[in-house]
């Protein structure tokens, strides 16, 4: 048990640390290097004191230009892991963190709440579909679903947009919530944001909910075949009790690990949906920063959706051993899962498009 | 002879697979003609939002060019990458998966601790982040951008088969007559993860495409020549969202991209049940 968490938790903060290491070395060994341009940029403005140049190139990137390669490393290291990002060129005064910091709540709240309503519709369209194939529903449902799986989530917020808030005005198209309302916890304020988040929300679950029952449609097919299931329909056991506890448990476990592997996916959609509607989110500050060429604005949001999906990733994990207590034990793990089973998990299949996406 | 036999029957019996397959091939025959008939004028030949009309079956754009015209240029490219991306994909995937799974031990637990990293990192932002960094405008250079974590799943995929495969008696029997490596990974095991392959190839390249036409539309990758993500991109921020005359160039690349879309994914499934016949019998 302690070893199954201990391997998790060091295996995120690897994870962390190689993004980190990552986002340092790219800005810096690609061509047309922003530091060096920057400091090019402060000389050609007049400046001709390089000590001063080297300060503001420091604040903004929040490490010293100048010096071996691996000591601008250590203190970009040191810098990030005690939350200093550095400040925006974009946003002059603001620094990164803040700027981040603030972001993230907006994310979480698009990612949250897409993430738990197409979940829930899809366990129940994909239950219904598999627990009866042959109905008219079952197949019209599945035609949909399929057909919705397949369209990029950014196509149906550029329709949405489009038909719902330009061409006809029932939604608004820019912000988290109206200017004329104060932040904070007021009604007026709440209705205001959840009347900005409608559409974006929709755009994520129309075609994320799709997925999700393709996935559950899969999983309990799988499981109503199961030699267990049809013994324990033979002991004369209750339709309750053989659906709750010997196909919704067992039909749960491959839902799981989607739901850790989307999650990944789900943040970079939100890039696309924030940008589009202007949602002040990660992704939004994102794109703003990518084409206002703000590299450490750019570092700090990529860096923190990281951190969000890698943490996401984790507590996945940790509740991971409550659904499928196996896993925490290696030994029973060892007997009831031979090498055979334990690679049909491991594949994504097809009907798990949520998983192969990225 | 046999196994095309198998994948004809199946198409024929399946519908909605056969379209798909058709209208795969239908792309692929645009892609490789379209720049040879269809040419862009320098001049437009038109007036801005046309309605469609013979001369102009999708209408016109915003500066008068014919969309159907854009349409099919635009094919090239799309298609080109996303394929070339699948490639790379497919090949990193499938050496890694079947390497680590046939040396196993230390190296092994090594490499998928690796692939883990690449799993977890969101790919959408590292790609967005990259192609802005790089900035550049070499399809083969995009393509690579595009691989950089689609290919972790599929080693991870093909790591277990290949551990599955490993125990089983005809390899016994090639480790006794002392074949290379090369010869166990290539000639032995690869023939076995084959059809797995052929279907993830198919998802990569839908893979590959979500996220092109993605980078194009936000405008991260450089806005130059025809494809569809730049016609959308163009077409949003030359203010169609504003008109109701311009729905036709806003859907036109849009119903491009979900049109193969389904039909890559529709294609893919009969290849499944081909290769699945466990598949066949739900």
């Amino acid at each position: 048990m302690v070893g199954y968490l201990a391997r998790r938790v060091l295996m995120a903060f690897v994870t962390i640390f190689v993004i980190v290491s990552l986002s340092f070395y790219m800005v810096r060994l690609m061509p047309g290097n922003p530091m060096q341009y920057l400091e090019f940029q402060l000389e050609q403005q007049g400046n001709t004191d390089p000590e001063q140049i080297r300060q503001q190139v420091q604040a903004i990137y929040g490490v010293m230009p100048s010096g071996p390669l691996w000591q601008q490393y250590l203190t970009y290291i040191g810098n990030v892991f005690r939350g200093d990002f550095g400040v925006s060129l974009l946003n002059p005064g603001q620094s990164v963190a803040s700027i981040v910091v603030s972001a993230l709540p907006w994310t979480l709240l698009l990612v949250g709440t897409s993430l738990l309503i197409s979940f829930g519709i899809g366990m129940v369209v994909g239950r219904a579909i598999a627990a009866h194939p042959d109905t008219v529903f079952a197949r019209v449902m599945t035609g949909i679903v399929s057909f919705l799986s397949a369209i990029p989530q950014y196509l149906v917020a550029i329709v949405f947009i489009y038909l719902l808030a330009d061409i006809h005005h029932f939604f608004p198209i820019t912000g988290a919530y109206s200017n004329n309302t104060t932040p904070g916890f007021n009604w007026g304020f709440i209705a205001s944001v959840i009347y900005h988040a409608i559409l974006p929300v929709t755009s994520y679950v129309v075609v994320s909910f799709a997925a999700w029952a393709l996935t559950m449609k899969g999983s309990v097919t799988t499981v109503l075949g199961a030699d267990y299931v049809r013994a324990a329909e033979a002991r004369g056991l209750g339709d309750r009790r053989v659906t709750r506890t010997y196909i919704g448990r067992n039909a749960m476990l491959p839902m799981v690990t989607s739901l850790a592997l989307s999650l990944g996916y789900m943040f970079g959609g939100s890039v696309f949906i924030e940008t589009y509607f202007s949602y002040p989110g990660l992704g939004y500050r994102l794109i703003s920063a990518v084409n206002s060429r703000d590299y450490s604005l750019m570092m700090g949001c990529f860096i923190l959706i990281t951190v969000a999906v890698v943490f996401a990733n984790l507590i996945v994990d940790l509740i991971y051993p409550l659904v499928d207590p196996r896993i925490i034990s290696p030994a029973s793990r060892r007997r009831t899962r031979p090498a055979a089973a334990a690679a049909a998990t491991d594949v994504v299949d097809l009907a798990n498009p949520v998983a192969t996406k990225m | 002879m046999e196994f095309l036999k198998d994948f004809w029957r199946i198409l024929r019996e399946d519908k909605s697979a056969l379209m798909g397959a058709f209208i795969v091939c239908v792309y692929v025959v645009v892609a490789i003609l379209g720049p040879i008939v269809a040419h862009i004028p320098d001049v437009p030949s038109g007036e801005a939002y046309l309605l469609p009309s013979w001369k102009h079956p999708l209408g016109t754009d915003f500066i008068g060019n014919d969309t159907l015209t854009s349409l099919i240029i635009g094919t090239r490219p799309v298609i080109e990458v996303g394929i070339a991306s699948a490639v790379i994909v497919v090949f990193v995937g499938v050496v890694v998966g079947l390497f680590s799974g046939y040396v196993g031990g230390p190296l092994d637990y090594l490499i998928m601790r690796v692939t883990d990293i690449f799993l977890t990192i969101p790919g959408l932002p590292l790609i967005i982040v990259i192609a802005s960094v790089v900035h550049t405008t070499s399809p083969w250079v995009l393509a690579v951008i595009l691989s950089v974590t689609a290919w972790a799943g599929l080693a991870r995929a093909v790591r277990s088969q290949a551990m599955s495969l490993r125990t089983s008696d005809f390899i016994d029997a090639a480790r006794v007559q002392n074949l290379s490596m090369n010869n166990m990974i290539g000639r032995q095991l690869l023939p076995n993860v084959g059809p797995y392959v052929a279907i993830h190839f198919l998802l990569a390249v839908t893979g590959a495409i979500y996220a092109e036409v993605g980078l194009f539309v936000l405008g991260v990758a450089p806005v130059s020549g025809t494809n569809w993500g730049i016609m959308i991109n163009l077409a949003m921020n030359q203010g169609a969202l504003y008109t109701s005359k311009s729905l036709l160039y806003l859907l036109a690349p849009m119903a491009a991209i979900v049109l193969l879309q389904v039909a890559l994914v529709f294609f893919a499934r009969a290849l499944d049940k081909l290769f699945n016949p466990r598949l066949r019998v739900q």
